[in-house]
């Protein structure tokens, strides 16, 4: 049969994002598939070289469209660790929960995409309107619905209005209550377990070898977790499962989504009952004639896709030398699904990228 | 596990510094030729997620610094310390950018390296795929370089954009 180019994106309806693949396919294999990224290159890190480090905080939000909040946190745990700057323990809590919350909105999103591409558009809405409850949290405690600009050097920009804690438990609360639905209609329905049982399989040696984190890497059976590795904020305070399955297929790393989710809201309950009284910020030093000590960082937190580590070179002056995002789209974008694609079937491009969780503007960046 | 490892990369390569701050992330700095040589030995012994590479241009000594940073993947299940992390660095010329690439130990530099050679001109020798990857045209100098004028970069460009007339009927 014949050989034919064949061009996925970046304008496709099983695409999310602006993200394109080249694939070379002969009748519906394809043979080769070549990544494309670049639509959404902003150029941020360079950018950030030429801002001083508070009027970066705008701009690192918008490095993941999806959930900005693990990169504010990267960027600070930065710039706190060249500046040496301690942050309050209420601070750890507030972070925490807040990282969390949006984490499951996150994952939402993620399951709104999946379900929406394997045509399960009931679940998909369900998805949305629960992610937008989430929002709805966030906007009251940060005044904004999508980009927070919430943790900051030193700590968190405010404390929880009176009254938030009970909104989180009952939002979480009337989430939660639906998880039973979703589970019926989605996770244990036979249609999604034919259709995302095998496909884009990868052994735990790939996964590594192709420098996986995150679910892709959770779901082929190693629990690892940067909040479990390496604590940051306020992830040992309490007591939390690493979600994991064998299988390394879709299917097992949308059920690694699923658990994920589940669990970070059982942690965020713990984490507010244990949360501490007192401030939630430290002084930092004027913004405008704040300079930081000549030094070199490299940070890391777990963001909903995976390890999300920041390289930051400081030589002493009122803005970063050098700032290097590792996020964990890159290699899942750029070589897991380059290599997973070979040999699949044209139908299943969107599942596999879709499961991979890959976003691309964390890629581009 | 500090001290060993630091005693064993010491005794195995001659001409490295390795500093080890409170932290746990061991700085180690090499010279050029012996990088992929301690890359192997780190996977070997244990180092098995290169977690990112990064260049950084330092216009002032007319050098570039090529940055690796090395993690675990734990071993088993049990979770060690905080001991995780390796920063492998190391400095090239800037009048002539050339390195090896680590393909052959870590297989995904690729992007990496493809990345650090479109935006620093680096050219790494034997990567088999130094295509464009995220950029839209080429460029006189590589744009994360230091010397990259981008006021200069902007006026050309939208500059040099003709207006749009609007014809009256």
């Amino acid at each position: 049969m014949r050989e034919l180019e064949l061009y996925f994106g970046p304008q496709h309806l099983g695409m999310v994002g602006n993200f394109s693949i080249t694939l070379k396919v002969e009748g519906d294999r394809i043979l080769e598939a070549a990544a494309n990224p670049g639509y959404l290159h902003r150029g941020f890190e360079k950018l950030m070289e030429y801002r001083t480090w508070i009027q970066n905080f705008p701009m690192v939000c918008r490095i993941n469209v999806v959930e900005p909040d693990s990169m504010e946190m990267v960027y600070a745990m930065a710039v706190e660790k060249l500046a040496q700057i301690e942050v309050p323990e209420r601070a750890h809590f507030v972070r925490s929960i807040y990282l969390e919350l949006a984490r499951v909105g996150s994952h939402l999103f993620g399951l709104w995409a999946y379900a929406n591409m394997l045509g399960f558009d009931t679940v998909a809405q369900w998805a949305m309107y629960h992610r937008d409850l989430i929002l709805d949290l966030f906007e009251e405690l940060t005044g904004g619905r999508v980009y927070h600009i919430y943790i900051w050097p030193g700590g968190v920009r405010r404390d929880f209005p009176p009254g938030f804690k009970d909104k989180i438990v009952n939002t979480l609360h009337s989430i939660g209550a639906c998880v039973p639905d979703y589970d019926s209609t989605f996770f244990n329905n036979r249609l999604f377990y034919e259709r995302a049982r095998s496909i884009g399989q990868l052994t735990q040696e790939q996964a590594k070898q192709w420098g996986a984190t995150g679910q892709t890497l959770r779901a082929t059976g190693m629990p690892y977790d940067v909040r479990k590795v390496e604590p940051y904020a306020a992830y040992d305070k309490v007591d939390w499962d690493v979600p994991v399955r064998e299988d390394g297929d879709a299917y097992s790393r949308v059920w690694v989504i699923r658990d994920e989710m589940i669990e970070s809201v059982h942690m965020i309950f713990k984490l507010l009952d244990v949360m501490p009284e007192g401030s939630v910020y430290n002084r930092i030093p004027n913004p405008f004639k704040w300079k930081i000590p000549k030094g070199q960082a490299y940070v890391r937190c777990e963001s909903s896709r995976g390890e999300l580590g920041l390289y930051m070179v400081s030589n002493g002056g009122d803005k970063p030398y050098r700032v290097h995002f590792r996020t964990p789209s890159y290699p899942n974008g750029l070589i897991i699904l380059e290599k997973l694609l070979k040999n699949a079937s044209i139908a299943d491009v969107g599942n596999i990228m879709i499961s991979l969780y890959v976003v691309a503007p964390e890629i581009d960046r | 596990m500090n001290n060993s490892l630091r005693r064993k990369l010491e005794a195995t390569f001659k001409d490295i510094r390795i500093a080890i701050p409170e932290d746990g992330r061991i700085t180690v700095t090499a010279e050029n030729c012996s990088i992929l040589a301690i890359l192997r030995f780190l996977k070997d012994a244990g180092f098995e997620h290169l977690a990112l590479i990064s260049a950084v241009d330092y216009i002032e000594d007319n050098e570039f610094e090529l940055c690796y940073i090395l993690t675990c993947y734990m071993q088993g299940r049990d979770f060690e310390g905080k001991d995780l992390h390796i920063i492998l660095k190391t400095r090239i010329s800037r009048e002539d950018p050339n390195f090896q690439t680590a393909i052959g130990i870590y297989p995904n530099a690729e992007p990496y390296e493809r990345e650090i050679h479109e935006l620093f001109g680096i050219k790494f020798e034997e990567h088999p795929r130094l295509t464009p990857l995220l950029l839209e045209r080429k460029y006189e100098i590589p744009p994360f370089r230091k010397d990259f004028d981008t006021r200069k970069y902007v006026n050309d460009l939208f500059d040099n954009i003709p207006p749009v007339e609007i014809e009256e009927k």
